[in-house]
């Protein structure tokens, strides 16, 4: 790999590292808080490495859910990284099985933002997408161990604490308004989870309430498409 | 206790690289069934409003729409009206951890 291919992938990634700082210190914090030592935020970084995920399961363990239920969820969550690698995988298709194994490793929903547009506008070589991702990659782990670093030095109000994880929430549930039908699937989602763990009291509650929402999200687009008729191809 | 946090990570790390690498190997963007891919753009948005509604509405472990007793409420509609204007996760967390931390002090 040359001097200028690294050059160019680490330039294309400076955005995104940016923001992998914040979010990732305040993920090190939240999973610190949540009882993971700097160690386990460190493996966790390096093995899963998605964002989402790991705020997920920082509050799924605060509320005490099961093993099982959080993997489940993790599981769900990352269902969406099936459509993003599928759709760069025809900009890869020659390369190594190591190389797939690194770029699929580390295809946050962020590094394929950048990686994407640039393979369509052809003006980006596998080995940049690589070095781009891998920037992304080794930001989020160094930033989430710095995080977890913060929250062991400093006492942190829960129930503060807490609730950055939500507001973190609210806004991914925000970026998500795509459509209508993907608004109404949020509301039968909040509907869903109150009625079932005020009912079950348990986190499975949560996991029934997404596979349903997704359902009443689904059976509300394709009805809207019907109502359009002809004139919809999308 | 550490034992658990080891086998959720071994385990969060499996299911996340799965549906990251198998496509990539595999599959291009036409193999995937339009019926599938539509239903699993539904799935994010639901898991979100799940994890919110289920910390959102209660307070110390019931439902409660009072806001003045359960304090995320109002940081909550600041936070959506905020994230719908500038979809910055940043700049959410940090309104959304001003609102409630004003709220914790006035309560």
């Amino acid at each position: 790999m040359s001097r200028d291919t690294i050059m160019s992938g680490v330039k294309a990634s400076t955005p995104i590292m940016a923001s992998y700082i914040a979010l990732g210190i305040a993920c090190g914090i939240v999973l610190y808080d949540a009882g993971f030592t700097v160690g386990q935020i460190m493996m966790m970084s390096l093995l899963v490495y998605a964002g989402a995920a790991q705020f997920l399961a920082a509050s799924l363990v605060v509320m005490g859910a099961s093993v099982p239920s959080v993997i489940l969820m993790v599981f769900f969550l990352n269902l969406r990284h099936v459509l993003m690698s599928a759709s760069i995988s025809s900009f890869v298709k020659d390369k190594s099985l190591l190389y797939l194994g690194l770029f699929g490793h580390t295809l946050s929903d962020e590094s394929f933002g950048i990686n994407y547009s640039r393979f369509q506008n052809n003006q980006w070589h596998p080995n940049e997408a690589l070095v781009t991702s891998l920037s992304n990659y080794s930001t989020w782990i160094v930033s989430t161990i710095i995080g977890g670093v913060i929250g062991s030095q400093f006492p942190i109000n829960t129930l503060i604490m807490n609730y950055a994880l939500i507001a973190m929430f609210l806004c991914m549930m925000v970026m998500q308004f795509v459509s209508k039908a993907h608004i109404v699937a949020a509301i039968a989602s909040v509907g869903f989870t109150v009625i079932l763990t005020v009912i079950l009291q348990h986190n499975i509650a949560l996991v029934i309430a997404t596979v349903l929402a997704s359902c009443i999200g689904y059976i509300v687009e394709n009805r809207t498409d019907r109502i359009k008729g002809g004139n919809s191809h999308a | 206790m550490l034992e658990h946090q080891v086998v959720l990570i071994a385990g969060m790390a499996v299911v996340t690289f799965i549906p990251r690498f198998f496509p990539l190997l595999l599959l291009s963007k036409k193999e995937i069934s339009p019926s599938l891919s539509r239903w699993m753009s539904f799935i994010p948005v639901s898991i979100f409003a799940a994890l919110v509604a289920s910390d959102v509405f209660f307070w110390e472990e019931s439902f409660n729409l009072n806001p003045v007793m359960n304090i995320k409420l109002l940081p909550s509609v600041l936070v959506i009206l905020l994230a719908i204007k500038t979809r910055s996760l940043l700049w959410s967390m940090i309104l959304g951890v001003s609102a409630i931390t004003l709220m914790w002090l006035i309560v």
